[in-house]
């Protein structure tokens, strides 16, 4: 048994009974294709190729059928918290004005648009020229063109606005606007009634423009048989992913949220090739062999959770470690499980457009509240979930809107829910003792349910 | 005189008590609207009163049942005044602004507030867009049409153009006391010009109006304007500056001589056409509002704050701009550093204020305020 200086040397909470979380093989491999993603983009300007710094739901495919390279935002300030380089960009952000409170994502985008070479060589903001964090700040490519495609955060198309303007308003701009599906009309439903007609028409046509936008920009013809090549590979890799999670209602869960989080990139941003099916593939694969073999994502499984709010990227591994440790297995999550290519069926490849507007439009959040939770009680329906976690991710409030109501709904179904604060890339915002102490509390409570019944 | 600021005291400082009495002695409808950006015109052609949703000063405590504390006062206090059931009288609220708290506030009032009903339709944000007039027109067209369900009754392009005539004028008298303000010729405190404006939110829109022509015909005869160092006030989207804030400006030697405030020059910048089709006219305004007074809540590659506010500024002969900044407030974070540099670059002098829905510590908020009149005074003087 490790001693306790040993597990905080190991970078694991010290909490519950040590164990830490069992992780699928597969996810190793897959960091490998998000690496030679960003390899790929910091050679962009070398290869002639335009670069396209984008926020919003999963576009790339549009940019990849084009031969242009993209630039995620979020993903980029996600890159730059696993290098440890968020910090110096957040504080950049905070120089200039920009209040904390702010999406912690934009802050650290913004920031780092704002440390260029000169302030670097002439040390402005404390880092020596030849630290690797400058280095990595040094590699990404500048912009040739800005899109926008937010659905429901109002935030994110600002945050866009603010680097168009960062930029001189020399780059140009395209916005998409995804509207919220209110859910209002008397019709509505899950993917249906005219409401979800008319946006879905509306989303579609903005797509298009978009395409001639970048057409424009690259003085190149766009190539729609190329789009529907790339959405053949998404389409595939998105298929095998959902067959996979379903595979994960099985006792114990083979596989946890952490383990589709850090798949996220793969369905998220990286280039749709046969790389990506090969990827979910492998993953599916050695899911359906841990079912096979009762080998859970968590050893001596007791609890099965279910994950509300934004991914607090600090504290990825933490977190995984953190419930593994007191026998409970996050299942799924909102962010994992309802996004992300989540209806593949809707996408016809001989024109692809229209079901990927209608894949942006059912973002979980992009839904008003009774959809979406009917959506996630369905889904703690699926995987047998006894509790919720509830991350209050404190700057990105698209995500905590709808929090107390997704909460109330679960304890009507007789479901546990606990609270915890924390953000997206500012790890200022958590307390790990909160959660400790929160976690606990509801592992007592689901204890005494069960021996009561 | 007296009588006309009781009258406006009333709307503006008890609105949904003067909703409530309006509903009871008309017997008629009242929608609330959220701000920033939605017309009260459809539903004052519907018949209905419209008025514009307030953060009141009630403490907020039932509502932290619903909504975390990280958002902002507005937010928090609209759900808390839903959760005691303050809005259980109006017959809709009218909603479509793309503000991501506010979406979430409508989803709770949904949930625990279900009466009223909300009329959801979302305005496009991003103005250069092709087709945003074509989407404004069709957001706006679905709110008549939800309207004329909710009231039983067709509303006519005839009863659109009379209501937007009324309210054209409600403003040009408004933007009238302005002018006069800007040019010295009226003492109006700052409180005074916010009850004003704050009341036309909520008022039966004829009997503003009346009592706006009174005043204009008073006002002309009484004392002359405030002394004092000039300042322009910037920002306060969605909800009123606390009036003691305002007082105290004066108190420390400001005179507020224009603002871009929303419950101020804002809200009455910009009119809306009286001919031809009223949707086309909406729509159009809606554009036409944000290169007048440009909005951080919306996307507009021919629009910039900073460089409307130098302008501003600078009309108004303000000596001093002092930015206004609602805690939680994401639009006006975003947009604030830019503002700050233009004001650096351009030498003016500039103070950030930032408010809260809770009580504020104004002794210290003293200090800044009278340490920012001595810059301006010494920088006028150098």
């Amino acid at each position: 048994m490790q001693t306790t200086s040993e597990r905080i040397g190991s970078a694991s909470p010290v909490f519950g009974n040590g164990q830490r979380a069992n992780r699928l093989k597969t996810t190793k491999q897959g960091g490998k294709l998000v690496n030679d993603y960003w390899s790929d983009l910091f050679a962009a300007k070398d290869d002639g190729r335009k670069v396209i710094w984008y926020n919003g739901t999963y576009i790339p495919p549009f940019f990849h059928a084009h031969d242009v390279a993209w630039v995620h935002g979020e993903a980029w300030a996600a890159y730059l918290a696993a290098k440890h380089g968020e910090l110096p960009a957040q504080a950049a952000g905070e120089l200039r004005g920009y209040d904390r409170e702010l999406c912690s994502y934009a802050r650290t985008h913004i920031g780092q648009a704002l440390i260029d070479l000169r302030d670097l060589k002439e040390g402005k903001l404390g880092i020596a020229p030849d630290d690797p964090r400058a280095l990595t700040m040094a590699k990404l490519p500048p912009p040739d063109m800005l899109i926008n495609a937010y659905p429901y955060c109002s935030s994110g198309q600002q945050w866009d606005e603010i680097t168009y303007r960062l930029f001189g308003k020399r780059i140009p701009i395209f916005n998409v606007s995804i509207p919220l599906l209110w859910g209002g009309r008397p019709d509505a439903a899950y993917l249906r009634g005219e409401e979800w007609n008319e946006r879905s028409q509306y989303v579609a046509k903005q797509l298009r423009a978009m395409c001639a936008f970048i057409e424009e920009h690259t003085g190149r013809k766009y190539d729609w048989d190329r789009l529907s090549e790339v959405m053949g590979f998404v389409k595939k890799a998105a298929t095998l992913r959902l067959e996979a999670m379903d595979l994960c209602s099985a006792h114990p869960a083979p596989a946890s949220f952490f383990d589709w989080i850090v798949s996220i990139a793969h369905v998220n941003f990286l280039p749709g090739t046969q790389s990506i099916v090969d990827y979910f593939q492998a993953v599916k694969d050695e899911i359906a062999e841990r079912v096979a073999n009762g080998e859970g994502a968590v050893r001596d499984e007791k609890y099965r959770l279910f994950f509300d709010g934004m991914m607090n990227w600090n504290k990825v591994g933490w977190l995984a470690d953190k419930f593994a440790s007191v026998g409970a297995a996050v299942v799924a999550g909102r962010y994992t499980h309802m996004s992300f290519w989540q209806e593949p069926e809707l996408i016809d490849l001989r024109d692809p457009v229209l079901g990927m507007a209608q894949n942006y439009l059912i973002c979980p959040n992009n839904h008003g509240a009774p959809i979406m939770i009917g959506e996630i009680n369905k889904l703690c329906d699926k995987f047998d979930i006894d509790g919720m976690v509830m991350h209050a991710s404190r700057t990105c409030r698209g995500m905590t809107n709808s929090q107390f109501l997704i909460a109330d709904s679960a304890k009507r179904h007789g479901r546990q829910a606990l609270f915890f604060e924390g953000d997206v890339a500012d790890e200022s915002f958590y307390k790990d003792e909160m959660l400790n102490t929160r976690l606990e509390a509801m592992i007592e409570t689901m204890d005494a349910r069960r021996r009561a019944a | 005189m007296e009588d006309i600021f009781a009258a406006f005291e009333q709307a503006a400082l008890r609105p949904l008590a003067y909703a409530r009495e309006w509903k009871r002695t008309h017997d008629s409808r009242v929608v609330g609207i959220f701000p920033m950006h939605f017309p009260g015109e459809l539903a004052h052609a519907a018949g209905a009163l419209p008025i514009v949703l307030q953060e009141d000063q009630e403490p907020i405590t039932i509502g932290l049942s619903a909504l975390f504390n990280f958002y902002c006062g507005y937010n928090r206090s609209i759900v808390d005044q839903a959760l005691r059931g303050e809005f259980e009288f109006l017959d809709a609220i009218l909603f479509g602004d793309h503000c991501v708290q506010l979406l979430g506030t409508a989803d709770i009032l949904r949930e625990h507030a279900p009466q009223p009903p909300i009329l959801f339709n979302q305005l496009i944000s991003s103005l250069s867009a092709p087709w945003a007039e074509e989407e404004t027109r069709k957001a706006f067209a679905q709110t008549w049409k939800e309207l004329e369900t909710l009231v039983g009754h067709a509303i006519t392009p005839d009863d659109v153009r009379a209501s937007i005539r009324l309210h054209n004028r409600n403003r040009a008298l408004i933007r009238e006391i302005y002018q006069l303000r800007r040019e010295g010729r009226i003492a109006l405190s700052g409180r005074g010009l916010q009850l004003i404006v704050k009341s036309s939110m909520t008022m039966d829109t004829s009997a503003h109006t009346a009592l706006l022509e009174r005043f204009l015909a008073e006002v002309a005869t009484r004392s002359p304007a405030l002394r004092g160092v000039r300042v322009y006030l910037s920002g306060h989207l969605c909800q009123a500056p606390k009036p003691e804030i305002l007082d105290l400006i004066e108190e420390c030697g400001g005179v507020v001589v224009d603002d871009d405030l929303f419950h101020g020059f804002r809200f009455v910048a910009t009119d809306i056409d009286e001919t031809g089709d009223p949707l086309d006219a909406l729509a159009r305004w809606h554009l036409a509002r944000n290169r007048r007074v440009p909005c951080p809540t919306l996307t507009d590659e021919k629009a910039d704050w900073d460089q409307f506010l130098l302008g501003a500024v600078a009309r108004s002969k303000a000596q001093g701009l002092i930015v206004m900044q609602v805690k939680y407030c994401e639009p006006h974070m975003f947009f604030y550093p830019e503002i700050k540099e233009a004001f650096e670059r351009a030498g003016v002098p500039h103070l950030l204020v930032e408010t809260e829905h809770e009580q504020m510590p104004m002794e210290a908020l003293k200090t800044r305020l009278e340490t920012f009149m001595e810059i301006v005074k010494r920088r006028a003087a150098a």
